[in-house]
C-alpha cells in the first residue's frame, strides 16, 4: 500500500512543468515518502489515511494549475491530461464485487480499486514493465479476467502456481502433499459434494470448458498439476464458488490486478450488481447513509 | 530583485514558512512540520504547494539554498532565510499588528475586556 502510493506519487510528479521536476521533484517525492513513513508509524486509521490522500490529491491540482499558468500551450495541458488518464486506466482500476464467492473477506457490493501494476502480468499492461512490481504468490488475491468470458473480472485467491499438485479431501486442500491452514475459508453447507469437495473426481453437468479440459489433460494420480503459465484459484467461500474446480485454470496473462481498497460497501443483492437498472440508483439515493458498509471503508482485502 | 513593499502582503504559506526559517535552516519536510505546529495543524501543506512557494521564494531571495552543511542525504536540501526574508517577514508581521489593532479598535475586541 505504502509502496503503490508512492509509486504513484513518482508517476503524478510528471504533471508538473518539466523545469520544477527536475529541480524539486526527488525532494517532493522525499517529502511524499517521509509523509507516508510517520502516518504508518503513527498507525494512522484509515480516515487518517484518506485525509492524506485526499489533501494530496488537492495539493497537485492546485499547485499544478499554478506551476503551469505561464504556460499557455495547449501542448503543456496534454500532457497533464494524458498523465491522468493514464493513472486512472492503467494504474488503478475501478471493480465491484457481485457475488459472494469470497465472502467473508469481500462482500457482495464491495466497490474497490485494483492496483494494475503490482504483478508481472505477461505484458498485457505495458507499465508493468516500467514500474517495480512483484510475481503472484500462493495465498493472494488476484483479479483476473474470467477464461470463459473474459468481459468479466473475477476475484479469487490463488492456491496453486505452475508445478503445484492440488487436491481437496473433505473439503480440505492438500498441495503438494501438505493439508493448507486456511483461516480465510468458510464453509456454508456442512454437507459433502464429492465433486467440490473431494476434488478431483470426474467431470459432471457444472463442468465447463476449460475444466474439461483440465481433468482431460492435467489430472493425474487424484491430483491436479497445474500447468506452466497458469495459476489454480479457488473462493474463499469454498462450498459457493465457482472456481478453477469447474472452468479449470487462470492463463497468467488474465491476471489484471491486485485488489487495493474498498473505497465504497453498499449492501446490495447480487442482481443489482450484476444488470444496471434504475432501482438500484433509487435504492442508493434514499439508503445511502445507512446501506452503506461504513465499517468497510478503505479495508485491504 | 524586488523591493519589500512589492513583496507584501504575503500569502499565509510563505509568511509561515519564513518563520520556520527564522531560527534555523530546515528541509522541505521540517518546514512542513514547524509550519503545521505554529498553525496547530490548520496549515498543512502539501509538497507542491511547499515546493512552489520556495521556488517562488527562491527568485525573490527571501530564501537560500544552504550551502554549508555536509549533506548527509543528497535527497534533502536545506533552505535558509536570506537577511531580506527577514526584513520582510518583519515588516508583515508589523503589518499584520496594525491590522490586527485595527480590527480590535473597531469590533471592540480589545485583548481581556
Amino acid at each position: 500500500m505504502l509502496g503503490l502510493l508512492c509509486r504513484i506519487y513518482s508517476v503524478m510528479l510528471y504533471a508538473y512543468p518539466r523545469e520544477f521536476r527536475l529541480r524539486y521533484g526527488v525532494e517532493m517525492q522525499q517529502f511524499f515518502h517521509d509523509r507516508c513513513r510517520e502516518l504508518a508509524r503513527a498507525h494512522a486509521g484509515r480516515g487518517a489515511w484518506l485525509r492524506f490522500v485526499l489533501r494530496n490529491l488537492s495539493d497537485w491540482i492546485v499547485s499544478i494549475v499554478r506551476e503551469r499558468r505561464a504556460l499557455k500551450l495547449v501542448q503543456e495541458w496534454a500532457v497533464t491530461i494524458l498523465l491522468f488518464l493514464f493513472v486512472t486506466t492503467s494504474m488503478v482500476q475501478a471493480y465491484v464485487v457481485p457475488t459472494g464467492s469470497m465472502e467473508n473477506n469481500i462482500l457482495v457490493g464491495d466497490h474497490m480499486l485494483v492496483d494494475k501494476v503490482g504483478f508481472e502480468n505477461g505484458g498485457s499492461n505495458w507499465a508493468s514493465y516500467v514500474l517495480p512490481h512483484r510475481e503472484v504468490k500462493r495465498g493472494d488475491i488476484i483479479a483476473f479476467r474470467y477464461p470463459e468470458d473474459v468481459r468479466q473480472t473475477y476475484v479469487k485467491r490463488v492456491i496453486g502456481l505452475p508445478g503445484d499438485h492440488i487436491r481437496l479431501e473433505n473439503k480440505q486442500v492438500i498441495r503438494n502433499g501438505q493439508k493448507l491452514d486456511e483461516r480465510y475459508v468458510r464453509h456454508s453447507s456442512p454437507g459433502i459434494d464429492d465433486y467440490r469437495d473431494n476434488f478431483p473426481t470426474a467431470p459432471d453437468l457444472y463442468t465447463l470448458g476449460g475444466g474439461r479440459e483440465m481433468f482431460a489433460g492435467h489430472v493425474q494420480d487424484g491430483e491436479v498439476i497445474v500447468p506452466p503459465d497458469t495459476l489454480f484459484v479457488l473462493g474463499d467461500n469454498r462450498d459457493n464458488s465457482l472456481d478453477s474446480r469447474y472452468w479449470g485454470f487462470v492463463p497468467s496473462n488474465y491476471v489484471t490486478g491486485k485488489p487495493l481498497v474498498i473505497y465504497w460497501s453498499y449492501d446490495a443483492p447480487t442482481s443489482d450488481y450484476v444488470e444496471w437498472n434504475f432501482r438500484h440508483v433509487e435504492d442508493v439515493a434514499l439508503h445511502f447513509f445507512s446501506k452503506t458498509r461504513w465499517d468497510r471503508t478503505l479495508k485491504t482485502p | 530583485m524586488k523591493k519589500l513593499p512589492d513583496l507584501l502582503p504575503l500569502t499565509a504559506p510563505v509568511f509561515h514558512i519564513l518563520l520556520a526559517l527564522a531560527d534555523e535552516e530546515r528541509h522541505g519536510y521540517g518546514i512542513m512540520q514547524d509550519v503545521a505546529r505554529q498553525t496547530n495543524d490548520a496549515l498543512q501543506l502539501g509538497p507542491g504547494t511547499l515546493y512552489g512557494c520556495l521556488k517562488r521564494m527562491l527568485a525573490a531571495g527571501l530564501v537560500e539554498e544552504s550551502d554549508e552543511r555536509e549533506l548527509d542525504d543528497e535527497r534533502r536540501r536545506y533552505y535558509r532565510m536570506t537577511a531580506l526574508g527577514r526584513s520582510t517577514v518583519r515588516a508583515e508581521a508589523a503589518r499584520l499588528a496594525g491590522a490586527v489593532s485595527a480590527a480590535k479598535a473597531r469590533l471592540g475586541l480589545a485583548g481581556g475586556k
